[in-house]
């Protein structure tokens, strides 16, 4: 078993934790202070690459081989890219923090390289595999849209020190978002669900036509949403986008509840029960999303919207499923570690003994139950509320990771 | 035939991890051959690609070890027939919740 994602895995779960100490020290005040300035900037990628990318590129690393069963190209190109994108990343977030411009050049390009080494040694080992199915193509074009999330983020780094194509600035930082948020985290999240909710839930002979229609819908809606920001942001295009992205969700949705009916295991664990919780809730807000940006298209890309549809989107969907997911992700890989070895010999354990399956039920719900709080706030206008909600949430949130950390002691 | 049962007990001892289940009621197993050279066992995973590939053949191997003595294992995957839900013994489907 490789060591590789063990590292990304660890420094994600190391980057989430600082995030939420982060923000309870703080009481989420950069949310209230706006996002647009070096605190927000800072917490933002903290959330974003720190953790969330950090450990979904170790996923990558860890289940490549599972879906193509066939090796990674290079896993000397993946220490190579660990070490690249770690070091550039925390010279970026202090460069946040202290505000020079040059140092957040430089470690803006470096983290930028640590991607395309990522991108490079994925696309390698696709290629070499050769197997494209709804999967594979669906871990191709979010690594494909992570690459053009990184290129529109450095071009906006030029243009703040160069003064270069200011009036593209706004578009740029659009088509950064919608393709690292929609297109990366959403089509890396729902493929690797095809692979791996089946394998909980011991579902056999579902329906899979569902799964291509959502990776097309879902390609659609990032390309027409960036699109249409890079164009100048076309409100109904940008409505387009956003109807589309709400079909594919439902459509998923429907998907994920054909593998359950399915199943041939009563209980996949409480986590992906969880992330089944998760992703219905998405699907009714997203649906809720689009019916008011239809009647409301003026007032879609409000501040109070766009802070309202991050903290959802990332905090309660994307992040959310990281943390279900994880509850399977992290034993998987201690046990393999330690135990793999010893299968088959009296006393091993399984990997249900590795992490308290009630703990993880309890932390999950909190979790999720104190994500409504700082989105009612942000709804309201009330620092307060998000406060609060964002103070229990990251109490939360530190006690599971610190539950998960525990599955190394094991 | 006294030796296939014994090699089918000892499989019994090797559990698929996620599912806590032994190979041998999940029907994993689909062949034991005991030939004077070699244990020949031809065996399935619940899904091509499941990682936990290795360890459970591992297993399989340890399993066996003392049985087999100087002969050598011979442990191979495949992956037709596709294994199915309804070769789980009873015992395995009442322990999954299976209905």
């Amino acid at each position: 078993m490789s060591r590789l994602p063990f590292w990304f895995i660890v420094t994600g779960m190391i980057g989430f934790a600082l995030f939420q100490a982060a923000s309870l020290v703080t009481l989420f005040g950069w949310i209230g202070d706006g996002v647009r300035g070096p605190a927000g900037w800072f917490n933002v990628h903290l959330f974003v690459l720190g953790w969330a990318t950090m450990l979904a590129m170790g996923a990558v690393y860890q289940l490549i081989g599972v879906i193509l069963q066939s090796k990674l190209y290079s896993e000397r190109l993946g220490y190579v890219h660990y070490a690249v994108f770690t070091v550039g990343l925390t010279g970026l977030l202090s460069g946040f923090v202290r505000g020079e411009i040059e140092w957040i050049a430089a470690s803006a390009s470096l983290t930028f390289i640590g991607i395309l080494l990522f991108a490079w040694n994925v696309a390698a080992t696709l290629i070499r595999a050769s197997q494209w199915n709804t999967i594979t193509a669906s871990a191709a074009t979010a690594v494909l849209y992570l690459v053009l999330t990184g290129l529109a983020g450095m071009v906006m780094g030029l243009n703040f020190a160069t003064g270069w194509w200011n009036d593209l600035h706004n578009r740029l930082f659009g088509a950064h978002i919608w393709f690292g948020t929609v297109g990366w985290f959403g089509l890396l999240i729902t493929g690797f669900s095809y692979k791996m909710l089946p394998m909980f839930y011991l579902a056999h002979h579902y329906p899979t036509m569902l799964q291509k229609a959502v990776l097309w819908i879902w390609n659609a809606a990032t390309l027409i949403g960036a699109g249409s920001f890079l164009a100048g942001g076309s409100d109904w295009l940008i409505l387009s986008a956003l109807i589309l992205l709400a079909v594919a969700v439902v459509l998923y949705n429907i998907h994920l509840l054909q593998i359950r009916r399915d199943r041939h295991k009563r209980s996949p664990g409480k986590g992906i029960q969880w992330s089944m919780y998760g992703n219905h809730a998405l699907a009714v807000i997203v649906a809720a999303a689009a019916v008011w940006a239809m009647a409301n298209p003026q007032r879609m890309l409000d501040t109070k919207a766009v802070l309202l549809a991050g903290w959802i989107w990332l905090a309660g969907w994307v992040s959310f499923m990281i943390l279900c997911y994880a509850s399977k992700i992290i034993p998987f890989l201690w046990w393999t570690r330690k135990y793999g070895h010893r299968a088959g010999q009296p006393g091993t354990p399984i990997l249900a003994d590795l992490l308290d399956e009630r703990k993880v039920n309890v932390s999950l719900a909190v979790i999720a139950g104190s994500l409504l709080l700082p989105a009612a706030g942000l709804l309201l206008d009330s620092q307060a509320l998000v406060a609060a909600g964002g103070a229990v949430n990251a109490v939360g949130s530190l006690f599971y990771v610190a539950l998960l950390g525990l599955v190394f002691s094991r | 035939m006294e030796n296939i049962e014994k090699i089918r007990e000892r499989l019994r001892e090797v559990y698929d991890p996620e599912l806590g289940v032994n190979i041998v009621d999940l029907g994993l197993v689909y062949e034991i051959r005991d030939e004077p050279d070699k244990i020949h066992i031809r065996m399935t995973l619940t899904t091509p690609g499941c990682p936990l590939h290795g360890a459970i053949v591992g297993g399989v191997r340890h399993a066996l070890r003392d049985l087999a003595g100087d002969r050598e294992i011979d442990v191979d995957v495949v992956w037709e027939p596709r294994w199915s839900p309804a070769m789980m013994s009873d015992e395995a489907k009442q322990q999954l919740g299976f209905f």
